[in-house]
């Protein structure tokens, strides 16, 4: 004979087995991401949010590539 | 505002490979993944061989996007397509719709099943946080976010790689045309930018067809 408790307990786990589960269905609209937000390349402690000062030292990334303004 | 491109200067690639290289490195692509791969063109036709660094182009209307069943890419501020590997399902239709062969897909298991798919993120990461541990394992290194540009370009020993403002990129490629007299052909660049409406051919107008009575 099994214990009663124990098939109690057995009954609730079963019960409650499904209430960690996430729901895994995608609302899709059409021409909408459905994608997480994402951070800013320029929101960190290294541009504070600044977009402008980002921008100026990706240009000049750019611009360095450039050899013939580097060499002349 | 800035419009992140590439642009592959098939007169300078020498198939070094080592924007293959850097890109497998920076991001610690696991095997069988290829987010950048050097193709060469008119193979063994002397004077006509090419060689051209292919990845993601970050097209101006993604066909990738469009053909997409969960909705997983967007398209940041920048022009950077990005994709949420949270949501990917693996169904590879993004692979058939990229002119550029540019979707990857690690194998995930027994009998050919697909893994997520990977592909060049202009080493701008994903939807995480920026510069996270989840971002960088899922998505690779964030350079974008340090104020880098892409890895593969920033090494390319002869420059023929280039990456970052669409605008900046134009000023070097029209001074290099110039100088050199040759090569103003961008492969691929009509094709994932699209081509200017003055340098579109007019539409064939239909020819007027006359009513029976």
């Amino acid at each position: 004979m099994m214990n009663p408790k124990f098939l109690l307990a057995l009954g609730a786990v079963f019960l409650v087995a499904a209430c960690g589960e996430k729901p895994q269905t995608v609302a899709v609209k059409p021409g909408q991401s459905a994608a997480k937000p994402d951070d800013k390349p320029y929101q960190n402690d290294q541009f504070k949010g600044d977009r402008a000062a980002w921008e100026r030292t990706l240009r000049a990334r750019a611009d360095n590539q450039n050899e013939y303004k580097r060499v002349n | 505002m800035a419009r992140m491109k590439f642009i592959c200067d098939a007169e300078r690639c020498i198939e070094c490979n080592g924007c293959v290289t850097a890109c497998k490195n920076e991001h610690d692509v696991p095997w069988g993944v290829n987010r950048r791969r050097v193709v060469t063109l008119n193979d063994g036709i002397v004077g006509a061989e090419r060689s051209i660094s292919v990845a993601c182009m970050h097209c101006s209307d993604a066909p990738c996007k469009a053909v997409c069943p969960v909705n997983c890419f967007y398209t940041t501020d920048d022009g950077v397509v990005l994709h949420d590997k949270d949501l990917c399902i693996g169904c590879g239709y993004c692979f058939y719709a990229c002119p550029f062969g540019a979707p990857q897909f690690p194998q995930a298991g027994a009998f050919g099943l697909r893994g997520k798919m990977d592909k060049c993120t202009f080493c701008a990461g994903g939807p995480e946080k920026d510069t996270s541990k989840a971002e960088t394992e899922k998505y690779g290194r964030n350079r974008l976010a340090e104020g880098k540009l892409p890895a593969c370009a920033e090494m390319c020993s002869t420059k023929a790689l280039l990456a970052g403002d669409g605008d900046v990129l134009s000023d070097i490629y029209r001074e290099r045309v110039m100088r050199r007299g040759r090569g103003g052909d961008l492969w691929g660049h009509a094709t994932a930018y699209g081509v200017k409406a003055s340098a579109a051919p007019a539409p064939v107008q239909p020819a007027p067809t006359q009513q029976k009575s």
